[in-house]
């Protein structure tokens, strides 16, 4: 009896070890895709480069900072009280490294570049997608697609922040890169663009929305111009010049139902139908759908208001100048579509945004806005042909250029037999009010070396404010930097 | 209540010893066994000789046949004297047993058993159900605040919120939250409980009593024992119930309409909406907003058990349902509780099942734009009327253009449409054990931990005001549901025997696996067509779902051994794997070793006034796999969208770094105890001391920001923390006469450091707390977790000579100007940096208390209850909304003493100042400290003479909870519970000790009352 109770324990005791079942250890996350099965039909690459894009509309970039920070360091804005602080920081020039703003640009600018690399590292594995899944100049298409946004990634923040880690691989481990030199950098850059411009679709076959040969040849053609290689720069924007055309109404570029016409070149898509639900979340990573800019809500005179065109901007203008009344309102001006009149501006401002507002047509902007922001247009390439032709060509072509952006507004044209100083004032002018309020006018006005002059009111200094810090978050986070690698002033 | 569990145990197991004895010559004696309160069931009845026995029934009746006439029969039970009385040819014994303090046995639950109080050599606290139960708390975890040393609870007003329950003060940067266990089940907390089914809550603090739970032991386990019916009880039925009401009456002192227009008008240019009279019917109002979003609130609760058992089965069913209004308008939680227990024997075995199920609902405080309804109603202008019937949604809110700020109007925040959560959840377990042979047991057991949350919104368009600062134009609808399961399977054998009368040996082998599943379906949609449907359309549509599962394997073993129960020692061993760690670290091991000393037993102690003495140690390593499952894996993220060609695409791409070698977190405990009873327990003392290490702690390193990788974060096994402290608990006992007191106060130290945060030892400090886009709290070596870090305030710069004082490096800059805040330029470099930034405060207390004082008088009876915590620092945001002054919002009146010329003021800068104004700085940083009255309770049990034979008990109560709090801190409660916001940016265990307007705690006044029959 005893006996058969020893064994029954010792049976039990082998049934209290042995119930558990060792193999369920290994999981996997059910809810993820794991990268080592990644890449191995068209789908899946189209599905990493479109990721590259979403990174684009983020809060760090250019659904809400980036049109702050560059308007705002430009004084094409002033701030209204309910301006909030870190915004402020832009317009007198007091931002350090620590900076909200500093820190979201750059770190959202870094994830679409790691999104970039992810696709661009993955380069043989998409090659061995038997072409008859996807033909050859399709995989060279999407990998020239992400060449053509990390390019952009690192123009942006080439300008702003000088010579800045030149990250091309996906990275493996927690090791630090340190800062290229701006030369580097922009070698990276013109080496994407060249290989994005001989891979990518033409506009005519391309989706509407991607990047496309055009796009990749204006951004290099803008890039050389920043560099000062003005040969080079049209040498890219001749292969486009035929390619696109000014629309006949300059506020076609600002509609909504407009935007995608004969002068869009490349821009960050926006359409509110598409969801906002992870709007606010989105601040540097792009995740989920937040399909709409703040612009709107932001600038918009019966909306948050936090910015007004400055008079110096204002002042910029030819009297009877169209592109007046098409980039501000004044009081007396009708919006909604008509219905609405204004018979008061708030603050007693003398004029508010226009330009990228949803006045047009609506009373009030409702928070997101499916304007797309436009990161390069036509007209913006003629005045950059312009001011290279008038470097290294002559006056009259540039003013030739220059007259058919002008031509189009029914501005009077510019004779000829201008100067080379003449006809860069003139140059001077036209981008202010061309492009006014379309982030262009602070780089144009370091690389022309007028920022002090025009800046240095508000508390711009020359050799500090030129770039903006990197961001103490990287210094700290970065084992191959310190604080020696900060830019001057800083 | 220790007592007659006790009484339960030793009566089945006399039923074991003396189930066979068997009648022989001699005279049959009989009688009955009581105690001062009645008859006594299951009292040893032994002949000296120990040749016969039996046990009293039920009834206290003994019947012992075949006795010699001249023998003599010793009487003897646990916690009574032992009595001889010769049997002098009577067959009618009668005998009163007195109490014996000294023998007074308590059983304590420990992991995976029981041991008695004197056995046990680790750190266990007790809290028993009169505890949980004198206090109207919604979740039973709230009860537990100030019960024992070492367990500290920070709780929360909003109703139906669980508290920050800390054991031993903060070990890890990670998970801090203890491992709950229920009746035997793994669970995930105590929240659903009803605290009138709670017995008993041991917290196990010391590796001794943690480290057979393995991985899941490090932050402490708190054991819960629901209540049972007594084998011996005649089926009883109880009813409670309680109702009352709960309000917060204290506010921020903010500006008047008037103030306001005055400050306004000042500060900036005039809003149009008070200077244009086109709008002076939106602007002539006087409203107080918190007022608008307080209220006084209804709390009831009704509790019904019936319960009983005799010798082979026992039984408990309860209901309940707990209802409270929250003292903030729309936030509110109801609950229903079923619970039932039983247990049947039969010869050697065993079976029974502790089940319990729960249905709430909760209202929770709204999360508007990241921020509290208390924010929102401390902002906005108060000359706005609450509801405009013009407006889409009937609300008044203050447009950008016209009112320059953008406050939410708090009330609609709070109200338009509905946010609701509610969850079943279901807690049980099924058990069987077998005794085998003699000594050895075995216990098999499955546990059941599951929930089912569903948690809808609906919110309509609104439009706050003709302009469209705070509107939507269309509906949103949040549709989401979950389900956790957790499965726990146990089996156990236990040798229990005790060789030659002296060595008392346990043994326990156990093998444990633990499967939990979850899943989840989110969905969320606009409807810019109609208001009137809040179901989900296909307009804005946002879906997701989630799967995880989780599996941990552990086998236990352990050994118990003392000698006379005078010298203790114990030892344990448990080996875990978890598939939450990576492949190349899957098992760990997690020993113990213990030991005590019952110097009371000692010879040299008889007689002495000291009736109980015990020195007892531990040490051992325990675990903390509560790091997220799936960590060590590299994963793709799909939820990238983006327009192309006029339709939103997906985007896939890398989530991060992968970590193969992600373990457990490891932590190594020491601890050395005392316990003293002295006059029979009258008065007794714990001393309890405690070093513990956590290493392997995981970090997220964070990745160069460059790397751009969407986790930006390595988590690695680097980090290493002390924790040390100690714990004291004296109590006072007097139960004699008709004026019975007792008092017991419980004292908790803890302090912790963090001794590393990477592998190379220099390592940058870890930021969270994250508010205005600025971190409030860091991590970083030799200092405790979760400091503040700021500038130091150094007043206010009166002029500008003043300012190029401090700054001198930058004599040019003309950002900072006289009115701005003085910060201290710590590192001399003649400006104001980040390295200027130093530690502000520390969030955690350094001393928490517990006093507790009882008392008696005939049929009334009292109870007081202080809860203290003393020496932590609050970081109070509020302050910056009160006296930031970063643009136009409603302020505190301190703003209308701001600084507006030299001499001015010294503490409150300029309006619209400088940016670095409201840095993170020792300006919003508060003593923290408080003593609060928690609990008053005045109650009257009628006397039997008033009853009918139906009612055994009638006790009516009036109680007040939180109705006096002593502190400094200027906020409306210095306890900073969760919050319940979601805040994106900031990893939730950095928020401790941080202010955002959280839920305070009301004070609350209930009339009880307590049948039984």
């Amino acid at each position: 009896m005893n006996k058969f109770k020893y064994i029954f324990s010792i049976l039990s005791l082998g049934f209290v070890l042995h119930s558990c079942d060792t193999d369920g250890l290994e999981l996997s996350n059910p809810s993820q895709l794991s990268p080592e099965t990644y890449f191995e039909n068209e789908v899946q690459v189209r599905s990493a480069v479109n990721a590259v894009y979403a990174n684009l509309q983020t809060i760090g970039t250019y659904s809400r900072n980036y049109y702050f920070i560059m308007d705002n360091m430009a004084h094409e804005n002033e701030g209204n009280p309910q301006l909030e602080a870190n915004k402020r920081l832009f317009l007198d020039f007091s931002f350090d490294a620590s900076s909200e703003l500093v820190n979201q640009f750059w770190d959202s600018s870094y994830r679409g570049i790691n999104k970039a690399n992810f696709v661009i590292n993955n380069e043989e594995k998409i090659n061995e997608i038997p072409n008859s899944l996807l033909n050859q100049n399709l995989k060279n298409k999407y990998i020239g697609e992400a060449k053509f946004l990390r390019a952009l990634y690192y123009f942006n923040l080439v300008t702003l922040y000088g010579g800045v880690p030149l990250i091309t691989t996906v990275p493996e481990s927690s090791e630090g890169f340190p800062r290229s030199t701006v030369e580097e950098v922009y070698t990276q850059i013109v080496s994407d663009l060249t290989d994005a411009a001989n891979t990518l679709l033409p506009k005519a076959t391309e989706e509407q929305g991607r990047a496309t040969r055009g796009a990749a040849y204006a951004l290099l053609g803008k890039v050389q111009l920043y560099r000062g290689n003005y040969t080079e720069a049209l040498a890219a924007f001749d292969n486009i010049y035929d390619v696109y055309q000014l629309t006949d109404n300059y506020f076609d570029n600002f509609m909504e139902e407009t935007e995608h016409n004969s002068e869009t070149i490349f821009g960050v898509e926006f359409d509110d139908d598409m969801g906002n639900n992870a709007f606010w979340n989105s601040t540097v990573s792009g995740e989920g759908p937040n399909e709409a800019s703040l612009r709107g809500q932001s600038y918009g005179f019966v909306d948050w208001f936090n910015c007004y065109p400055s008079d110096h901007l204002l002042d910029e203008f030819e009297p009877n100048d169209p592109r007046y009344k098409a980039s501000f309102y004044e009081v007396g001006d009708t919006y909604a579509g008509g219905e609405l009149t204004i018979t008061e501006i708030s603050l007693g401002r003398r004029a508010v945004w226009r330009k990228y507002q949803n006045y047009y047509k609506d009373a009030n902007e409702d928070l997101q806005s499916g304007i797309n922001f436009g990161i390069i247009r036509f007209a913006d390439v003629l005045l950059m042909m312009a001011e290279a032709a008038n470097e290294v060509v002559d006056q009259n072509t540039a003013i030739d250029y220059i007259n058919e952006v002008r031509d189009r507004v029914d501005m009077p044209l510019l004779s000829y037999g201008l100067s080379k100083e003449e006809v860069f004032d003139a140059i001077v002018h036209e981008r202010m009010v061309e492009l006014a309020g379309e982030q262009v006018r602070f780089a144009d006005l370091k690389r022309w070396g007028m920022a002090a002059e025009v800046l240095s009111q508000f508390g711009f200094r020359s050799g500090v404010h030129d770039l903006l810090p990197i961001p103490e978050a990287e210094i700290n986070s970065n084992s191959a930097l310190s604080q020696e690698d900060q830019n001057p002033g800083y | 209540m220790k007592h007659s569990n006790f009484k339960r145990f030793l009566f089945l197991l006399s039923l074991f010893s003396f189930g066979l004895a068997q009648a022989q010559g001699g005279i049959t004696v009989s009688g009955t066994v009581q105690d001062a309160s009645g008859p006594l069931p299951g009292v040893n009845v032994v002949l000296l000789d120990n040749s016969k026995g039996t046990s009293t029934d039920f009834d206290g009746n003994f019947t012992l046949a075949g006795v010699d006439p001249q023998a003599t029969i010793v009487f003897s039970y646990v916690g009574f004297k032992t009595v001889e009385v010769p049997v002098n040819n009577r067959s009618t014994l009668n005998v009163t047993l007195e109490l014996d303090s000294q023998s007074l046995e308590e059983i304590v639950v420990v992991g995976y058993g029981t041991q008695s109080r004197s056995e046990v050599t680790g750190a266990i606290a007790t809290i028993d159900a009169a505890e949980i139960a004198s206090i109207p708390v919604t979740t039973a975890d709230q009860a537990l605040q100030g019960r024992a040393p070492g367990v500290n609870i920070i709780n929360s007003g909003a109703p139906g919120s669980s508290p920050v329950v800390r054991i031993r003060g903060l070990g890890t940067p990670n998970n801090n939250s203890p491992l709950y266990v229920i009746d035997g089940t793994i669970s995930g907390g105590m929240g659903n409980l009803n605290p009138n089914d709670i017995e008993s809550v041991q917290v196990l603090k010391d590796a001794s009593t943690t480290a057979v739970y393995g991985s899941k032991g490090s932050n402490g386990v708190i054991i819960i024992t629901t209540k049972k019916g007594k084998p011996s009880e005649k089926a009883t039925l109880s009813f409670d119930s309680y109702s009352g009401v709960n309000f917060v009456d204290n506010r921020y002192d903010v500006l008047n309409s008037e103030q306001y227009k005055r400050y306004a008008s000042e500060i900036g240019p005039t809003p149009e909406r008070i200077s244009n009279s086109a709008y002076a019917s939106l602007s002539s109002h006087e409203t107080d907003w918190q007022d608008e979003i307080f209220r006084t609130g209804f709390i009831q609760s009704y509790n019904l058990a019936l319960s009983g058992g005799n010798e082979n089965s026992n039984f408990r069913f309860s209901g309940g349902y707990l209802g409270q209004e929250g003292a903030m308008i729309e936030t509110d939680y109801e609950r229903f509780n079923f619970r039932a227990n039983s247990q049947f024997t039969f010869g050697n075995l065993t079976i029974g099942e502790s089940l319990g199920i729960s249905f709430d609902k909760q209202n929770p405080e709204r999360d508007s734009g990241g921020r509290s309804i208390l924010e929102h109603a401390i902002k906005i202008a108060p000359y706005l009327p609450v509801y405009n019937s013009d407006n889409l949604g009937g609300f008044q809110g203050p447009s950008s253009s016209l009112d320059l700020q953008d406050a939410e109007n708090p009330v609609r925040a709070q109200t338009l449409g509905e946010l609701v959560n509610k969850s079943i959840d279901i807690n049980g377990g099924i058990f069987a054990t077998y005794e085998l042979f003699d000594a050895l047991t075995f216990k098999t057991q499955v546990g059941l931990d599951y929930s089912n949350g569903k948690n809808t919104s609906f919110i309509p368009s609104y439009s706050d005001d003709e302009t469209s600062t705070n509107s939507t134009s269309f509906a949103q609808i949040i549709k989401n549901t979950s389900i956790y399961q957790s499965l726990t399977y146990t089996n156990s054998l236990t040798y229990k025997k005790t060789f030659g009368d002296y060595h008392n040996l346990e043994l326990l082998a156990l093998a444990e696996q633990q499967k939990i599943k979850f899943e989840s379906v989110n969905a969320r949609s606009t409807n810019d067509i109609t208001d009137a449907v809040d179901q989900l359309s296909i307009d804005g549509v946002d879906l997701s779902s989630n799967s995880s599962e989780y599996l941990r394997i552990g086998y236990l073993g352990r050994v118990n051994y003392n000698f006379d129960r005078r010298y203790l020692f114990a030892a344990s061993i448990r080996r875990d794997a978890s598939s939450r760690f990576g492949a190349n670290n899957r098992w760990g091991y997690f020993p113990s070793v213990s030991a005590g000393w019952n110097i009371g037993r000692e010879a040299f102690m008889e007689g002495s006034s000291i009736n109980n003495l015990k020195l007892r140690g531990s040490w051992g390593k325990t675990g903390n796999d509560n790091i997220g499952d799936y960590l060590y894996s590299s994963t793709l993220l799909t939820n990238f969208i983006y327009p192309i060609g006029g339709s939103a695409v997906q985007g896939t791409t890398a989530n991060g770094l992968a970590n193969p070698d992600l373990k457990w977190e490891e932590t190594t405990m020491r601890n050395i105890g005392l316990d003293v009873g002295i006059n029979d327990n009258q008065f007794t003392f714990t001393l309890e001391y405690y070093n513990n290490k956590s290493d392997d702690l995981l970090i997220d390193l964070p990745l160069p920001l460059s790397h751009g990788y969407n986790n930006p974060n390595l988590t690695s096994n680097v980090g290493s923390v002390k924790t040390k402290g100690f714990e004291f608990n004296f109590g006072y006992n007097d139960y004699q006469g008709d004026f019975t007191w007792s008092a017991n106060l419980n004292i908790s130290h803890s302090q912790n450091e963090v001794l590393t945060l990477n592998s190379s030892g220099e390592s940058s400090p870890i930021y969270g707390g994250n508010f205005e886009g600025e971190n409030l709290s860091a991590i970083s070596v030799n200092e405790p977790l979760f400091y503040f870090y700021g500038y130091q305030f150094d007043g206010i710069y009166q002029n500008e000579a003043e300012v190029d004082a401090v700054l001198s490096a930058n004599p040019n800059q003309d950002v900072v100007q006289p009115g701005d805040v003085r910060y201290k330029d710590l590192n001399g470099d003649g400006d104001i940096t980040s390295a200027d930034k130093t530690k502000i405060g520390n969030p955690y207390p350094d001393v928490v208390l517990g006093f507790n004082l009882s008392a008696n008088y005939k049929n009334f009876d009292f109870n007081a209850f202080v809860t203290g915590s003393y020496g932590n620092d609050v970081y109070n945001t509020n302050i910056y909304d009160l006296q930031g002054m970063t643009r136009l919002f409603n302020s505190g009146v301190e703003v209308l003493d701001r600084w507006t010329g030299p001499g001015t003021s010294n503490t409150i800068p300029r309006a619209l100042g400088a940016t670095q104004n409201t840095s993170a700085s020792d300006r919003f940083i508060e003593d923290g400290s408080y003593t609060r009255l928690k609990n008053l309770t005045i109650g009257y049990t009628f006397p039997m003479t008033f009853l009918n034979d139906a009612i055994s008990k009638f006790r009516i109560y009036m109680s007040g909870q939180n109705l006096i709090t002593i502190t400094d801190y200027s906020g409306l409660d210095p306890e900073i519970g969760q919050i319940q916001i979601n805040n994106q940016n900031t990893r939730n265990q950095f928020e401790i000790g941080i202010d955002r307007g959280n839920y305070p705690q009301p004070k609350s006044v209930v009339f009880g009352l307590q049948l039984e029959f």
